[in-house]
């Protein structure tokens, strides 16, 4: 029986601990450095003083009510919700139909169909941005938040996860329906997304979470900066001058919270989606 | 009136024409409801993906500049015989092979190493879980920002901590030498978490009971890890490593934030250069033919990896 504080145990949590620092003091240097006056951020660099906030609570969120008074930080925050609830509805809608065809309805050119989506799978979208823009560009489309929205909304992958998950559910259901007098529509919305909530989860949360995150399309599509979604303006910001450390750091604060709430209140469909389906894609 | 009716029971059909005609008739309004759920997704496909690959193929050859598309012409493989003439494109594709080979061991490595040390019942196992995952909640663009402070030669707290233990200030991001490395760095440190959780969850995949036999047979723990442990994670271990390949192929965010491709183009990637000649020069043409080409590789891995994971499978 090994001791429950042997040298090995001990060692164990040295690593643990000194591993936590190096993955987290990013995150409480950018959180604490945002809740101090500029002059402070860059003082006592070799102190834990560099990871807490100002000692004077007054001072905590100055450099937010700065950066919320030189920016419309408020407005790219609100694009930036906009942009990822309709991407999120919509990727549900959009990709759930197509699963639901290709999981219960019969139709002509099925199997041609799924192995056009399987094949779509593999096409790398970063190599393809130059035409996609010049589609935007012939459909009128620049500088609209429709250029933002439209090309997030289908894909080969949440089609694929649908169909999967709809094929799950038994026959009977929808044929019991049937007699009940539903049409395929209701079917789909009644039936079939009610009980795939854990693919409407993970869908939604990730089509979320992807459109939040998107840098270079926005900043392809977009010139007005009324429309730049946060991760844009981001960067737009980091470079107006004079730029301030502690403003910056509000900034990247904030962008950041949807996402830390996201991550606690869906985790499990995240992982589910893209971890858990381990070897999903086959 | 058409009764579609239940499987297997007795349809009747009240309206003329043959039984023939009839099931036509079904299947003529099966195809409609199903192409109608199908339609939206199908166009947006076809507009955002279809469309712009087969585009992205015909523009290779062509010398396309978005400004002047009506002198458009077909140039047969000049496109790709200028690409190996040109520095920055070969310069850019040794770039991403370098931070391919780097980031990969370095990722997956400490992925693997933070699942081993978290796969025991430890109470405060939660606390450390949210510390290594922690990077991963942030955006690409927000933690290139945050490490460019972190990182800053004068003042970041990085160099400040190394000189606080006797180490010299280093340039990082400001050096051609140390730039893609530096990347390397912190993108392995933001990938890491999420990784570990996939091989968290494949290790305790793994039942006790394996381990029980293989301590009664005598192996010790070093055994017990490079003869069970290792080929069990297998299966998982074939789908990270590729995903992180075909991640780390398409480099972008970070060298853009970080260091626009800087210094002397020592962190300029192959999609950075395909965004800078395609949409900052707009020679959609020349673009298109870096993209063809590194689409073709990616999509080979791709392609690989679906046949590795299914043979895995079986």
């Amino acid at each position: 029986m090994r001791r429950k504080f042997g040298p090995l145990t001990i060692l164990e949590y040295i690593c643990l601990v000194l591993l936590a620092v190096l993955f987290i003091f990013p995150l409480f240097w950018m959180i604490a450095s945002s809740m101090k006056p500029e002059a402070e951020v860059y003082n006592n660099m070799n102190s834990i003083k560099a990871f807490l906030p100002s000692f004077h609570p007054s001072d905590w969120f100055i450099s937010y009510k700065q950066v919320l008074t030189r920016f419309h930080l408020l407005g790219y925050i609100i694009n930036s919700l906009f942009y990822g609830l309709c991407v999120a509805a919509g990727s549900v809608i959009i990709n759930g139909m197509a699963g639901y065809a290709f999981a219960k309805l019969n139709f002509n050119g099925k199997r041609v169909l799924f192995g056009l989506l399987l094949a779509l799978l593999i096409v790398p979208l970063e190599t393809i941005l130059i035409s996609q823009f010049t589609i935007v560009h012939k459909l009128g489309l620049v500088d609209t938040r429709l250029a933002v929205i439209l090309p997030a909304l289908a894909g080969a992958f949440n089609i694929y996860l649908f169909r999967n998950f709809f094929m799950a559910i038994p026959a009977e259901i929808i044929e019991s329906a049937k007699l009940d007098g539903a049409n395929t529509w209701q079917i789909f919305l009644r039936i079939m997304l009610p009980m795939s909530k854990p693919a409407v989860a993970t869908v939604g949360t990730l089509a979320f979470i992807g459109s939040w995150n998107d840098y270079i399309w926005p900043l392809m599509v977009l010139t007005d900066k009324s429309k730049f979604p946060i991760q844009v303006a981001i960067t737009a910001i980091n470079s107006t001058e004079p730029v301030y450390t502690n403003q910056v750091m509000a900034v990247l604060t904030i962008s950041t919270i949807p996402l830390i709430l996201i991550y606690i209140v869906a985790q499990r469909y995240i992982l589910e989606g893209i971890g858990g389906s381990g070897t999903g894609i086959k | 009136m058409i009764k579609t009716g239940l499987k297997g029971s007795k349809t009747v059909y009240t309206f003329p024409g043959t039984e023939k005609e009839a099931k036509n008739r079904i299947k003529w309004r099966e195809n409609v409801v199903a192409y109608t759920f199908l339609g939206p997704a199908l166009l947006l496909l076809l507009l955002f993906l279809i469309i712009p690959a087969i585009m992205s193929v015909y523009y290779a050859f062509t010398d396309y500049y978005l400004l002047t598309p009506d002198t458009r012409k077909f140039v047969g493989l000049d496109n790709f015989i200028n690409l190996f003439k040109d520095p920055i494109f070969l310069k850019s594709l040794a770039n991403t092979l370098k931070f391919v080979v780097w980031v990969i061991p370095l990722q997956i490595g400490a992925a693997l190493g933070l699942a081993l040390l978290l796969n025991k019942q430890r109470k405060a196992n939660t606390f450390f879980k949210v510390a290594y995952f922690s990077p991963v909640v942030m955006s690409l663009v927000v933690i290139s920002v945050l490490w460019l402070y972190l990182l800053n030669p004068n003042e970041g707290i990085i160099n400040n901590v190394l000189t606080y233990f006797g180490v010299s200030a280093q340039p990082f991001l400001t050096s051609p030498k140390q730039a893609m490395f530096t990347i390397v760095f912190v993108s392995a440190w933001q990938g890491a978490g999420f990784q570990m959780l996939i091989f968290l969850a494949g290790l305790q995949n793994i039942p006790g009971d394996v381990y029980e036999a293989a301590q009664l047979d005598g192996m010790n723990k070093w055994q017990r890890f490079i003869y069970i442990t290792l080929p069990l994670l297998k299966p998982t271990s074939i789908f990270i490593f590729i995903t992180t390949l075909i991640g780390a192929f398409k480099l972008l965010v970070q060298p853009m934030v970080m260091t626009q491709g800087g210094p002397v183009n020592s962190t300029m990637t192959v999609v950075y250069y395909i965004y800078q000649t395609g949409f900052t020069d707009r020679m959609v043409g020349y673009a298109s033919s870096i993209a063809l080409l590194f689409g073709t590789i990616i999509g080979l891995v791709t392609l690989a990896q679906r046949k590795l994971v299914k043979e895995e499978d079986d």
